[in-house]
Order: structure tokens, then C-alpha cells, then sequence
């Protein structure tokens, strides 16, 4: 266990530190791979400055948002459409169409039609959270064994106390897996929506240096914008060990 | 006269081919209050589909049941499931109360009810286990105390103990006897196993296969508790295998 941690960390280190030499020894051009200290520093100067908080908050904001809306949608549809055939039928051929189609492509549209605000940038991570979300809830749904229903109305259960005491929590599992998909598609989606027609946002910030060419600048937003991603996944993961206790391995 | 079956019968059709099959065919059948009804009988006799239609969680296509003595609304039955049908996201304890929460019990009651049938159904220190943390005739006794909660007038069994190992099956067979005892329920317990039949019944319903009817109905008036290794016993388990083999050979030339 000890030993397997020590070697991911030698690991890192050790490439990190190799990196920070040559570049210092003038073997690698900082324009194209900058050092991973100058990335440090630039990063440092970015927070003091107020720059990058202020751009991880209005992007924060998007994906917040847009992560909301769209996994509440995605789970009340999912659940629906997993319990209730004509639901189902009448999602299907939308689910369809839509689910294959890369959120981004649709990014345009949403700015035709919402502006150029944040309106458009979080339906896009909306609707992007949205299908994933909601396919994987169906499964999860499905997934539950009839039996257990059965045994519910046996018990007393309504249909209604069946829906939220035994499709939901059994659906749980794969909700989580939805909403994991999900996170990591928000964050795709809110850098893509944050390069074209905006001002502001952390996206914004990382393009904007690619443009001047201030390679360190671009990479203190690759490292931000891999922090959020592994915030987002430990908050997620907190979230299902207190939500499906019993789904622990 | 606590439950009576009136010529019920169930007719299944099969989608794919049109076909027609009587699962249950003119069962008429007393229950009464306080017995250890076994539906014995070979696979595909109907047996669970009966139960299924005693619980209400199917519609039989002719006949009907009815509790002659009771009036009111309250669901009179709880299911006992071969494969437990625990939910897997509750406790032991979020289990056994299920059904007095979803009547709407005052949650004190209920968890006084829970208590009272864990200890029962001896599970007391499992209370805040998860479903998968049991053995299987751990589960089971969890799935006995759940149905017991609302307090019914009926338990119906669906062959409870046909997934366990032996020595477990066997422990639990001595279980259901006392708990049987101590609550003086109606059991109404479907099975394919004549130790089980010998062993537990106090009225023995001998079923034949395709259609399902009632071949014969047998009274077991042995004391309790019972064993195989006894003559009496092993002269009923001769008796009930010498018909349901009968029974068997009929069906698979019926088949063939």
C-alpha cells in the first residue's frame, strides 16, 4: 500500500523534476512546454491578481448551473421513462436524435436563440449533463428487480410510494454513474463554450493566452481546469457514499 | 372458516405461439384459521401462481377467494419470496418496518413492531446490517419478519427455504414450526419438498401438474417437533412420494 503511494509519488516527481531541467538547461523552448515552476508562479501571480479566482467563478457558475438543471431533468425523465412505458415511447425517438449528437455542435444554435450570456453556455452543459443522466437512470431503473416491486405492493405500497421507496433509491447506482458522465462532460463543454463569444470564464482566460501566446498562462488553465475536474469528482464520490451506503464494495 | 377458494382458475395464453395453458383448474379449498397449509406438488403445477392470487398480485381468470369473516380494507396477506426480495438499500431494520411505514404507523409503533420481530425471527445486534452483509438464512429471516409486520392474517410462503444449503434449510425448517407456533398465524407454504411437507404441515395439499388441480388433501395431526428418522413420519413421506411420483410419471407422458 505504502510502497505502491511512494511510487506514484516518485513517479510524478521525478518526471516533473526532469521536465524543470531541461527546460531550465535551455533544451526545451518555454514558448512550447514552459517549466513546471514558471507554471507555478504564473498561477500564483493569476490568484493574487484576482484573475483566475474571478474566472473559476464565472465558470463555476456555468457549470454549476448547468450541471443542476440538466441532471435534475435528466433523473426526473430518466425515472419516468424507466417506470412508465408511454413515457418511454414518447422520449424514445427524441433520445435518439439527440443523444448522438456531439452537446458542442449544438452550442451555435443555443447562442442564436439565448445570446451571447451565460444563458446559452449553460443550456449547453445542461442539455450535454441532460442525456447522460437520463440514459443512464433509464438503465438504472430497469435494472431493479421486478421482484422488489412486487414485494412492495405486497407490503402496502401506492404507486407513488413505489416510485420513491424502491425505483429511486434502486435506481440510485446508476444515477451516480450518470452524474460522474456528466460532470465530466459539463467541464468539456463549458471550456468549449467559453472560447467563442465571451469575455469572462476560465475557458475564456485559456484561450485568450493561447491567442498571445503565453504558453505558462495556458497552462495555469489546463492545471485549473484539472483541479475543478478532480474537485468534481471527490465531491461526487462523497456524495454516493453518503447517498448508497449499502452499494460499497 | 378464515379464507375460502371457490373454483378459481387461471388460464395463461402464451403471446408468441396463441397457445392456451390452464395453470389452475376449479380449486376450491377451505383455510383455516391457524394451520400449516403446504401446497405440495411438482414444478409447474400452479402452486405460485395460487399464491400469487392469494396475495392479490394476480387476478385469477375464473372463481374468486374470500375471507368470510373479515370486513374492512386491510390487506389480509404478506408474501414470503424464495429469493428474499430484500431491499437491498435498507437496513435489517429499514427492512422489517417497510410496510407499517408505507400504512403510515407512527414511526415509534412501528420501530416497537420492528424490535419485537427481530428478536422474533432472532437477529437482534443485525439491526443495522445491509441486505448483502447476511447469509442467505439470514436474509430469509429478515423477509419473515418484514411480512410479519403488518401483522396479516395470512403468510404465504413461495418455496422460502429452496435457496439455502441443507443445514441451514434444516435449521430454519425448526424455525418457521416455532414461529408458526408462537404467533399462531395462518401459513399457507408452497413447496416441492416432502421433508418439508412431513416436517411442517399441519394439512397437506397434494397439487397435480398442467392442469393444476387438487389431487388430495391430507390432515397431519403428528406432534411436533417431527422427524424423518420416526415410522410415522417416514410412512407419510413414503405415502406423499408414492403419489407425487405418480403424479410426475402422469405429466411427463402427458408431455411426451
Amino acid at each position: 500500500m505504502s510502497l505502491s503511494l511512494l511510487r506514484k509519488a516518485g513517479s510524478a516527481f521525478f518526471i516533473l523534476a526532469v521536465w524543470q531541467v531541461l527546460v531550465q538547461t535551455g533544451n526545451i523552448n518555454e514558448l512550447f512546454l514552459p517549466a513546471p515552476l514558471s507554471v507555478l508562479n504564473a498561477m500564483w501571480a493569476l490568484t493574487v491578481s484576482g484573475t483566475l479566482p474571478w474566472a473559476v467563478l464565472v465558470s463555476l457558475n456555468r457549470l454549476v448551473q448547468g450541471f443542476v438543471y440538466g441532471s435534475l431533468i435528466g433523473v426526473v425523465l430518466g425515472l419516468l421513462a424507466g417506470a412508465i412505458r408511454w413515457v418511454e415511447d414518447v422520449l424514445d425517438p427524441w433520445v435518439a436524435a439527440v443523444y448522438p449528437i456531439p452537446k458542442s455542435a449544438l452550442f451555435p444554435l443555443f447562442l442564436l436563440w439565448f445570446g451571447l450570456g451565460d444563458r446559452s453556455k449553460i443550456v449547453t452543459i445542461a442539455v450535454g449533463v441532460l442525456f447522460l443522466v437520463l440514459v443512464n437512470t433509464v438503465t438504472g431503473v430497469k435494472s431493479i428487480n421486478p421482484l422488489l416491486v412486487k414485494a412492495a405492493i405486497d407490503l402496502g405500497a401506492s404507486r407513488l410510494q413505489v416510485f420513491v421507496k424502491v425505483i429511486l433509491p434502486g435506481a440510485l447506482p446508476n444515477i451516480f454513474t450518470g452524474l460522474r458522465l456528466g460532470a465530466g462532460m459539463a467541464l468539456i463543454l463549458v471550456f468549449i463554450t467559453e472560447i467563442e463569444a465571451t469575455k469572462a470564464g476560465l475557458g475564456f482566460l485559456l484561450w485568450e493566452a493561447f491567442q498571445l501566446l503565453e504558453t505558462t498562462k495556458v497552462f495555469a488553465g489546463v492545471v485549473t481546469f484539472g483541479l475543478l475536474g478532480v474537485a468534481t469528482t471527490w465531491l461526487l464520490q462523497w456524495l454516493e457514499r453518503r447517498a448508497c451506503p449499502w452499494a460499497q464494495r | 372458516m378464515l379464507l375460502e377458494l371457490r373454483a378459481l382458475g387461471k388460464t395463461w395464453s402464451i403471446a408468441r405461439t396463441g397457445e392456451r395453458v390452464v395453470a389452475l383448474d376449479a380449486i376450491t379449498l377451505d383455510v383455516v384459521a391457524g394451520e400449516f397449509l403446504i401446497l405440495l406438488g411438482p414444478s409447474g403445477c400452479g402452486k405460485s401462481t395460487l399464491l400469487q392470487i392469494l396475495a392479490g398480485l394476480e387476478a385469477p381468470s375464473t372463481g374468486g377467494i374470500r375471507f368470510p369473516e373479515r370486513t374492512g380494507t386491510q390487506k389480509l396477506t404478506s408474501m414470503v419470496f424464495q429469493e428474499y426480495a430484500l431491499f437491498p438499500w435498507r437496513t435489517v431494520a429499514e427492512n422489517v418496518v417497510f410496510g407499517p411505514e408505507v400504512r403510515g404507523i407512527r414511526r415509534a409503533d412501528r420501530d416497537a413492531t420492528a424490535q419485537r420481530l427481530i428478536d422474533l425471527v432472532k437477529l437482534r445486534g443485525f439491526e443495522t446490517r445491509y441486505p448483502h452483509e447476511l447469509s442467505g438464512g439470514m436474509r430469509q429471516r429478515v423477509a419473515l419478519a418484514r411480512a410479519l409486520a403488518n401483522d396479516p392474517a395470512v403468510l404465504l410462503f413461495d418455496e422460502p427455504l429452496a435457496a439455502l444449503d441443507a443445514q441451514t434449510r434444516r435449521v430454519l425448517q425448526d424455525e418457521l414450526a416455532r414461529i408458526w407456533a408462537e404467533t399462531g398465524k395462518t401459513f399457507i407454504y408452497v413447496t416441492h419438498s416432502l421433508e418439508e411437507a412431513v416436517l411442517l404441515g399441519s394439512r397437506i395439499v397434494l397439487m397435480t401438474a398442467r392442469p393444476g388441480r387438487i389431487k388430495e388433501v391430507i390432515d397431519v395431526s403428528l406432534p411436533r417437533p417431527r422427524r424423518l428418522t420416526r415410522p410415522e413420519e417416514a410412512a407419510l413421506l413414503e405415502r406423499l412420494d408414492g403419489l407425487l411420483r405418480d403424479e410426475v410419471k402422469q405429466a411427463m407422458e402427458a408431455e411426451a
